[in-house]
């Protein structure tokens, strides 16, 4: 009797974790369904892509499409490839990424370890910038850009991503540092410790997990920015999602799916690589709150 | 000249909680000061403003005569173990004991040698390369009391250094204190929610409710004059007895009378201990007797004036070892006595037992102040 039991409700968990798998593969194979056919098509030839259908196999694997995408393809008037504004865009996340994480860490730091007469206020209208949609900021900030001399430059775009990312950065580190207790700060300042050291020493080394997600986040927020992109930076200063659009855009003729798909992928590469080699740290980063001891 | 001056000390947070209500203390140079009260009097919140790691909303804070109620933690020169521990969760223990040396710019060498020193003296040189997470409660406190001891600085400040440790660890840690700040002779104020600690410890002891100092003395002037009925309760374990009893004068001396539950009443004498009650003649009061005042009966201590043997029923009997304690009635409120565990009763039987009122309180009803 209790050996049936025993057996009818391990049948029943087999049953149920072979549905669970059917669907997770169900939706993990809808998923992917776009992404497989943007790679199969990167590697066919036109004559291919004009015969065969969308999810067929390429007759023959050729790379043509992804040197020209890279090197050669036309982005408007220009026909030398996403290449340069590949590194465009490298130039204008590293910065923006390593610098907008730092000064969230510090605002962070602040608004939880040394509050001061209207930190709370001053933290409530900061994170109103996670909301003002990216549109309302255009104009004073093509404004400022200007009055900064920094329009249509790089160190510009930098500059804007920075700002608006602030927000972002200064919420996450703000509500990982509440976490931490305050006794951590006092025991270092009666050890002598001055601010920043105590910001160095004691806090950042422990504010891994969120670091990472921040990194993350902005990463993929600025790699993947289209609107500042295009308003404020110009020829060469542009990202690779505005050369994207452009060679898309450029009709030359015959649409060069493979082209458009290798440089889509090119485009959308170093986002899906942050993922796949840091997401166990988001996920981690995002559930890990205090540091007990 | 005081080492540490408490004047009139207030704390308030967000402009209404008042956690400190006007503190005034004051210790010497050397002295060991002991905080007790309550869980949420504001022992901690206390602890913290000395230190500078609170603003204090009134009063001022002197150390060697200075007023440094303006001061950064770190310009007041003192070092602190936290109730939480608060150790550096990246660094080894190592490196927490050696940080605040570090930040002070000692040599290298030196601060090799006084991790070395303090590890030895805590036991704990077999974890110096442990991260805090690796540690237990007990090991972790520790630490935290050698962060505190590699500085030699002119007030420590111990917020319940001991609470975590196994009885025998704490024993020793605790002469372990003693010896350091004979030896050290630092001034010293501490935390702590044990008697024991409290009574073997301090020099002087502040006893806390609710934001205010109910009474500031040496353990024994606590001990045998509490200043009302809740410092009396408080120190001392089992708690002192409470009973109201009338006061009346008898045969030219002051009497308390009591009834055991059996409705036989007796007059303990008061002697010397009631020359204060002169103006309580036929009045109620609180008599305050420790359970070690009521005892079996001694055949040499009898004959005193201040002592009476009364016949009472046992109500409750707990073995503690060295003696045992048992409860009886009088005036309807229970009595903890303290007898030799030869001696003791059995549950429900009567027994004779000798109260020594030598050392006995009273308290007024009204205002629970102690009279005289
Ligand atoms: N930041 C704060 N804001 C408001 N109230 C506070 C704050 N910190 C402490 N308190 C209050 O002040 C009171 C005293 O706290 P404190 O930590 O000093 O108590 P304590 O005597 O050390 O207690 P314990 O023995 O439990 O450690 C408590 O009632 C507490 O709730
Ligand atoms: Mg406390």
């Amino acid at each position: 009797m209790v050996n049936q039991t025993a057996q009818s409700s391990m049948n029943w968990s087999r049953i149920n974790r072979g549905l669970i798998y059917a669907v997770l593969l169900t939706a993990a194979l809808f998923y992917l369904l776009p992404l497989v056919v943007m790679v199969l098509t990167s590697f066919k030839t036109m004559d291919d892509i004009r015969s065969g259908n969308l999810i067929s196999w390429p007759t023959e694997f050729v790379f043509d499409a992804w040197s020209k995408a890279w090197s050669t393809a036309c982005t408007g008037v220009r026909c030398e490839g996403v290449e340069g504004y590949f590194w465009n865009s490298v130039q204008i996340v590293v910065p923006a990424v390593l610098i907008s994480t730092f000064l969230g860490a510090l605002n962070g730091y602040v608004f939880t370890k040394w509050k001061f007469r209207g930190s709370e206020l001053l933290f409530g209208l900061l994170l109103f910038g996670c909301f003002i949609p990216f549109q309302v900021v255009l104009l004073p900030m093509a404004q400022t850009l200007g009055l900064l001399g920094l329009a249509n430059t790089t160190a510009g775009l930098v500059f804007v991503h920075i700002v608006y990312g602030m927000a972002f950065t200064t919420l996450f580190f703000r509500n990982f540092y509440i976490n931490i207790p305050g006794e951590l700060v006092k025991a270092a300042q009666l050890d002598g410790a001055g601010f920043f050291t105590i910001f160095w020493r004691i806090l950042l080394p422990i504010s891994g997990p969120i670091i990472v997600v921040t990194i993350i986040w902005q990463t993929t927020q600025i790699w993947n920015d289209f609107l500042f992109g295009v308003v404020y930076g110009s020829g060469d200063t542009q990202p690779i999602t505005v050369a994207l659009n452009n060679l898309v855009n450029t009709s030359t003729g015959v649409k060069e799916y493979n082209v458009h798909m290798a440089a889509a992928i090119i485009a959308g590469l170093p986002t899906l690589l942050v993922y796949v080699l840091a997401g166990k740290y988001f996920v981690r980063g995002l559930t890990a709150g205090s540091v007990k001891g | 000249m005081a080492a540490l001056e408490i004047q009139n000390v207030r704390k308030t947070y967000g402009g209404k909680t008042e956690v400190l209500k006007g503190i005034n203390i004051s210790i010497e140079k050397g002295e060991f000061l002991i905080l007790v009260g309550p869980s949420g009097c504001g022992k901690s919140t206390l602890m913290n403003s000395i230190a500078g790691l609170e603003e204090i909303t009134d009063g001022a804070i002197l150390i060697g005569g200075e007023d440094v109620s303006g001061r950064s933690p770190k310009d007041r020169d003192i070092a602190m173990v936290f109730q939480s521990y608060a150790l550096y969760p990246s660094m080894n223990v190592r490196d927490n004991i050696s940080f605040g040396l570090e930040m002070r710019k000692v040599p290298k060498d030196e601060r090799t040698a006084e991790v070395e020193r303090v590890a030895k003296m805590l036991q704990i040189e077999h974890l110096l390369d442990r991260k805090p997470s690796q540690l237990s409660g007990g090991q972790r406190q520790r630490v935290a009391m050698g962060r505190a001891l590699a500085r030699k600085p002119k007030i420590y400040l111990f917020d319940e250094p001991l609470s975590n440790l196994d009885a025998k660890l704490r024993v020793e840690m605790r002469t372990e204190i003693k010896k350091l700040h004979q030896n050290l002779g630092t001034t010293i104020v501490y935390v702590t929610h044990d008697q024991i600690e409290a009574m073997t410890l301090a020099d002087r002891i502040a006893v806390m409710k609710d934001g205010i100092v109910q009474q500031f003395g040496t353990p024994q002037e606590i001990y045998d004059e509490p200043a009302n009925i809740f410092v009396a309760g408080f120190m001392g374990s089992p708690a002192m007895n409470f009973i109201p009893v009338q006061i009346q004068n008898e045969g030219g001396g002051l009497v308390a009378k009591v009834t055991t539950r059996d409705g036989r009443t007796y007059s303990l004498p008061l002697g010397e201990r009631g020359a204060c009650l002169t103006n309580y003649v036929g009045k109620q009061v609180t008599l305050g007797l420790r359970p070690e005042r009521v005892t079996q009966v001694n055949p040499h201590e009898v004959e005193r004036a201040d002592v009476m043997v009364l016949e009472a029923e046992i109500d409750m009997v707990e073995p503690t070892g060295p003696d045992t304690v048992m409860h009886i009635h009088l005036n309807g409120t229970e009595v903890s006595c303290r007898v030799a565990p030869d001696s003791a009763g059995k549950l429900g039987e009567k027994m004779n037992l000798m109260l020594d009122l030598s050392k006995a309180v009273f308290f007024d009803i009204e205002s629970q102040a102690r009279i005289g």
